[in-house]
């Protein structure tokens, strides 16, 4: 910690830690890169909108997070700091009298645009009245300051905040604090005991072998660049790219079927987050003539203990999560690997990602920008539905919005919907490396692979790959 | 042990101690996912000086069975 003068006023300010880091290494290198989520909350009913500026302004003091802001020493360095509750304006835009698509597109492109980086507020709500009796507010938030269970947590605060304000039902718990999380990650980052365990662990995984990278469109990209290289033994690709340019496309599972898969994990015991791994792992196997090594990222939020649940700020660590199979081995089986492979994961997951990247770059000897993972994968099982909670049965519906950029070529954001807790995935990908086809192609073949495994955990993997 | 693991575990999720007995299972009853039953077994590590094996933890449901495996690490 140190201090800074901030518009005049002495303010204690934090380094970044390994998260936030993350983001901001992709915005270093990749300047046009955007890190702003946009996201939608929106009621079915009348709203009252001075009650709920109100709410929002509550939720604003109870979420430090919203008050976090960057600045830059005289050396460069990014430090962070929390300013007092302050009362910014929260606009209404009204969108009653226009198409729907119209309005979400609008709010696409506010999405895409950045915020000031240094001594600037990080995020925006706005309140938005939609067609179709839809009312509700439109959050951007910078992805330095939070994730999405930060963002989920301060959409349900206001909501319930709201309810509570109108309806009289129970307010929101108090938030814990971030800054004394943020204490606890810096001092794990400080060679703690702790971090040590985790770097020696990461230097055994790492030097293990070579993983072998396995792309979602097949082979095509891979054999190119062996070619171009002229290494016919190269086991990684270049997957960045100077054209950030992104979008997303949403399938949404059937209720039912979603229960299907949520029934599985129940019966056999195992996390959803295993299964949805277990069945990418076997298309990109697939797409890459039957590859058995195959290796994706996964999305760990770290959110454990309840201080960490409640302290918002941003958390998530991605972490390259190889495994090999045999044909022989059952789907069932597989889960359980992989199921194996996370939990070791997670007792090393507080390391430096980007650390780890460097160190993996360095012993491989990979150009910058390679990699042996094509698509990342995040499982988010926080919904805007709180069953702990009375709240008045109000039918409500949430957006996600793209900021217009990716580093990626792939990442796949598997949630529940809010009105049916069925699952939507959400494949957000660059449009110089996916086109909606292949999306659409590869979401096909994710859901035969799933629906083939849970019919029958004793089927062998050999089996599901020749029968999709 | 028991009071001890009660302790650690109300750390992660809202839950009344009381409540937990040695049948509660971690996920379905205590509400756990498995990343906080991970980071939780770092705290009894720390807590009971053992040192688990993931590999024979995924087959642990119950605080009884959690017990159980961890008295047998103490030896």
């Amino acid at each position: 910690m140190k201090e800074l003068n901030v518009n005049g006023a002495v303010m204690k300010c934090y380094p970044l830690c390994a998260a936030q880091k993350l983001h901001n290494y992709t915005i270093r290198f990749c300047p046009s890169q955007v890190l702003c989520i946009g996201t939608g909350l929106y009621v079915q009913q009348e709203v009252d909108f001075g009650l709920l500026k109100r709410a929002i302004y509550k939720a604003y003091e109870m979420f430090e997070t919203m008050r976090l802001r960057f600045i830059e020493d005289e050396n460069g360095e990014v430090y962070q700091y929390i300013t007092p509750f302050e009362e910014r304006d929260i606009p209404l835009c009204d969108f009653s009298d226009r198409n729907e698509e119209d309005a979400h597109n609008e709010m696409r492109k506010w999405t895409a645009l950045p915020f000031a980086r240094y001594n600037s507020p990080m995020n925006q709500v706005i309140m938005i009245k939609l067609p179709n009796g839809y009312n509700g507010i439109y959050l951007k938030v910078d992805h330095m300051t939070m994730d999405s269970s930060s963002i989920i947590g301060f959409n349900r605060a206001v909501l319930e905040i709201y309810c509570s304000m109108r309806y009289g039902t129970e307010m929101p718990k108090p938030m814990k604090s971030y800054i004394k999380q943020l204490e606890k990650d810096l001092a794990y980052e400080a060679d703690s005991p702790a971090r040590k365990r985790d770097e020696k662990f990461w230097k055994e995984e790492i030097e293990r072998d070579e993983p072998m990278y396995t792309d979602f469109s097949g082979q095509g990209r891979l054999l190119t660049q062996r070619r171009e290289n002229n290494n016919p033994d190269q086991k990684w690709a270049m997957v960045v790219s100077r054209s950030p340019e992104a979008s997303i496309s949403v399938y949404s599972l059937e209720k039912d079927a979603s229960m299907r898969l949520v029934k599985f994990c129940e019966l056999y015991h195992v996390p959803m987050a295993s299964l949805l791994l277990m069945g990418l792992r076997t298309v990109l196997s697939k797409f890459n003539d039957n590859e058995e090594d195959v290796s994706v990222k996964t999305c760990i939020a770290r959110r454990g203990t309840l201080s960490e649940k409640y302290s918002g700020g941003t958390r998530i660590h991605f972490f390259p999560m190889r495994t090999i199979m045999k044909p022989e081995m059952t789907f069932l089986d597989g889960i359980h690997m992989i199921q194996a492979e996370q939990n070791k994961i997670f007792r090393h997951a507080d390391y430096d990602p980007i650390e780890l990247n460097i160190k993996r770059g360095q012993y491989w000897k990979l150009k910058p920008g390679a990699s042996y993972e094509s698509i990342s994968l995040t499982y988010q099982p926080l919904t805007m539905n709180d069953n702990t909670k009375e709240m008045p049965d109000i039918p409500y519906k949430s957006m996600w919005y793209t900021n217009g950029v990716a580093g990626q070529p792939l990442y796949l954001t598997v949630m529940h919907r809010p009105e049916d807790n069925g699952l939507n995935f959400n494949f957000e990908y660059r449009k110089d490396a996916v086109t909606e086809y292949e999306m659409q192609y590869f979401y096909y073949y994710l859901c035969r692979v799933l629906f083939r495994g849970i019919e029958d955990k004793d089927r062998t993997i050999g089996e599901i790959l020749e029968m999709i | 042990m028991l009071e001890k693991i009660k302790e650690i575990i109300v750390n992660y999720v809202e839950v009344n101690p009381d409540e937990i007995t040695e049948e509660s299972r971690f996920i379905e009853d205590i509400g756990l996912n498995s990343y906080d039953f991970m980071c939780m077994l770092g705290d009894i590590e720390t807590e009971f000086d053992i040192s688990v094996d993931e590999s024979e933890i995924v087959n642990i449901r119950t605080v009884g069975e959690a017990i159980a495996y961890f008295e047998s690490l103490k030896g």
